[in-house]
């Protein structure tokens, strides 16, 4: 069942001679519990493709549908988007991206607080969540105190907090070490498995792909079919 | 949970600091109110404690506290047979400043009639009141004397036999109070020199005139003490009958003697239009410019503040967050910025006020008219932060 169906998606920077085309007619879907990666180069258009289905980036033509949402409907606001994305995305960084003045489960908390979870039910969320991802034990630290891997366990605890169907991934692997990554990646697809997200995974490090369900190409714009790697 | 208190959480060091520099800020701004105040309450202090209804002074003058005004003591005779008039009492005002025991005395003289005590010290905060008419002075705590000192003045030696506190005259000087006896003497006699000189001048002038103005033989033969000129006062107080209307009784001296008479509403207002309003446009321009420098400087703060955290901003918008949660998250810091502020300038301001050169007097009004200003502020403040965190795009969270 489809989760996520984007259909002939362009985004062109700049206008006139200067205009540079990121996306040309991208054309995907990703199912529900689904492991999929998005490979290719750097400044191929792969963030873009992220970015926009995350909802920041307006594209310049073509439609994104997640779930029975059209992303960039025509009467939607800006209100409407940040709900949208609280409700049905998790966001999963290169960088880590936790809020550095909060503790690891106050960062898991932020995400229950900001779509309407409060008091001890998000509290018992954070910590399940946190315990799942085995950083229990330093819910109660600040993200300079965890380790990179610790730090990447916590952004995931927050992406699943809401229980979002679709979970958007840019270079979880890129600042840690093989191992680390690979274990990360172990996670994901226990994610897909276990919780139903479809997980769209951008990434350029082809070390990282195995056991993916399904991997699209992205260069120059252009994302080539996706490759059903593992029959589920 | 609440996104102010855990960032300032991170940072309370230097938010600390902030929160001194604005406290300290905002005690300027409350004591220039209340340095206003003592200048109100300073000029006001002689004026209402005198115990009097209408205040008479020289024909059109504005004295005795606004401007110099001299009449002779006697003219409590002639006020005293208006209709309508209870009690008059003659008033002498001046300033002296005199070196005692190698520092500067600087006090002003208040010159009152023992016998009906209008003008006098009202209330005495140690020792006594004076009970003899001569050599014997009540001085205010502020002059830094105790009971028991003796103070030389002119001809002779003035013993403090008794304190008071908060009387000073409009400048802020302490009063010090005498017999108006006393006071003439301390203000008009001079020394041995002195006396002798004009002695030898006025004999020079009056032998040169003998021939012609024989009738001014008895000016030789009065003695010195005697010349009018040593019996002046500056005011006449007077204390109506009862159901006397000031009003009428001001006009009736008005008119039919060579005085001006004002009542003790009119005497106030002389000193609040006079020397209070200079003083109230000063403070009230330092006012003003206090509270632009401390609007400036918590919104500098506060933008600064903002700027560090456009990431988790960026973060906070992409997870979602409404706009509501990223303003009030600079909105309580600005507030809890300027409410700290507000409470360090209480605190400072209450520990210091009793040091500071002026009467400083700020009460509950004022602080919470502070109070009102420091959230208007920290509103008016946080503007430009919110302005820049709503400026933020979600997607500079995913871009690093």
């Amino acid at each position: 069942m489809n989760v996520v169906h984007i259909e002939r998606l362009t985004k062109v920077y700049g206008s006139g001679h200067t205009a540079v085309a990121a996306l040309r007619d991208a054309t995907l879907t990703v199912d529900r519990g689904e492991l999929t990666a998005i490979v290719g180069p750097s400044g191929s258009g792969k963030t873009t493709l992220l970015t926009a289905i995350a909802g920041v980036i307006d594209p310049t033509s073509g439609r994104i549908s997640i779930g029975a949402n059209c992303v960039y409907d025509e009467g939607w606001k800006v209100r409407d988007l940040r709900r949208f994305r609280r409700e049905h995305l998790g966001f999963i960084f290169q960088s880590h991206n936790l809020v550095p003045f909060l503790t690891a489960r106050e960062n898991v908390l932020i995400a229950l607080q900001i779509n309407g979870t409060r008091g001890s039910r998000a509290v018992g969320i954070a910590s399940q969540l946190l315990d799942y991802l085995g950083v229990g034990e330093r819910a109660n630290h600040l993200p300079e105190e965890l380790s990179g891997g610790e730090q990447q366990r916590v952004a995931i605890a927050r992406a699943l907090a809401n229980s979002p169907p679709v979970i958007l991934a840019d270079e979880p692997t890129a600042a840690l070490d093989t191992e680390r990554g690979q274990s990360v990646m172990a996670l994901f697809r226990r994610i897909a498995r276990e919780k139903g997200s479809a997980v769209i995974c951008v990434t350029h490090d082809r070390r990282m792909i195995e056991g993916f369900d399904r991997i699209y190409h992205v260069q120059d714009g252009r994302v080539s079919s996706g490759d059903s790697k593992t029959e589920r | 949970m609440n996104l102010a208190i855990r960032d300032l959480r991170q940072h309370w060091g230097r938010f600390s600091l902030s929160c001194f520099g604005v406290g300290l800020l905002l005690t300027l701004v409350l004591s220039y109110g209340g340095i206003y105040n003592g200048f109100v309450a300073d000029a006001l202090a002689l004026i209402g404690s005198s115990g009097t209804d209408l205040w008479v002074v020289q024909k059109d003058t504005r004295g005795p506290f606004a401007e110099q005004s001299r009449l002779p003591d006697d003219a409590r005779d002639r006020i005293a047979v208006v209709p309508g008039v209870s009690v008059t009492s003659p008033y002498i005002f001046y300033t002296v400043q005199r070196p005692w025991h190698g520092r500067m005395l600087r006090f002003v003289v208040v010159g009152y009639d023992l016998g009906t005590g209008m003008g006098g010290p009202a209330r005495v905060v140690a020792g006594r009141g004076i009970v003899q008419a001569h050599y014997e002075m009540v001085a205010d705590q502020k002059l830094g004397l105790r009971v028991g000192d003796t103070v030389p003045l002119g001809l002779h030696e003035y013993i403090v036999v008794g304190l008071t506190r908060g009387m000073v005259g409009s400048g802020g000087d302490p009063a010090v109070f005498f017999s108006y006896q006393d006071a003439e003497e301390i203000q008009f006699v001079k020394d041995n020199w002195a006396i002798r000189n004009g002695r030898q001048r006025a004999l020079a002038a009056y032998t040169h005139a003998l021939p012609t103005q024989p009738v001014l033989a008895p000016g030789l033969s009065r003695r010195f003490a005697d010349n009018p000129e040593l019996h002046s006062v500056n005011a006449v107080l007077v204390r109506l009958a009862p159901g006397a209307e000031p009003a009428k009784v001001a006009a009736s001296i008005n008119r039919w003697e060579y005085y001006t008479a004002y009542t003790t509403e009119e005497q106030s207002q002389l000193m609040l239009t006079g020397p209070v309003t200079l003083a109230k446009r000063q403070t009230g321009l330092f006012r003003v410019l206090l509270t632009i420098i401390t609007t400036v400087i918590i919104a500098q703060i506060i933008y600064t503040m903002t700027l560090e955290k456009l990431k988790p901003i960026a973060l906070l918008k992409l997870i979602g967050a409404p706009n509501g949660l990223i303003i009030g998250l600079v909105l309580q810091q600005s507030l809890a910025l300027g409410l700290i502020g507000y409470m360090i300038a209480l605190v400072l301001g209450n520990l210091t006020y009793d040091k500071w050169p002026r009467r400083v007097i700020v009460g509950p009004p004022d602080q919470l008219a502070l109070l009102a200003l420091v959230l208007g502020i920290c509103v008016f403040a946080s503007l430009v932060g919110v302005r820049r965190a709503l400026r933020v795009e979600a997607g500079a969270a995913l871009t690093g």
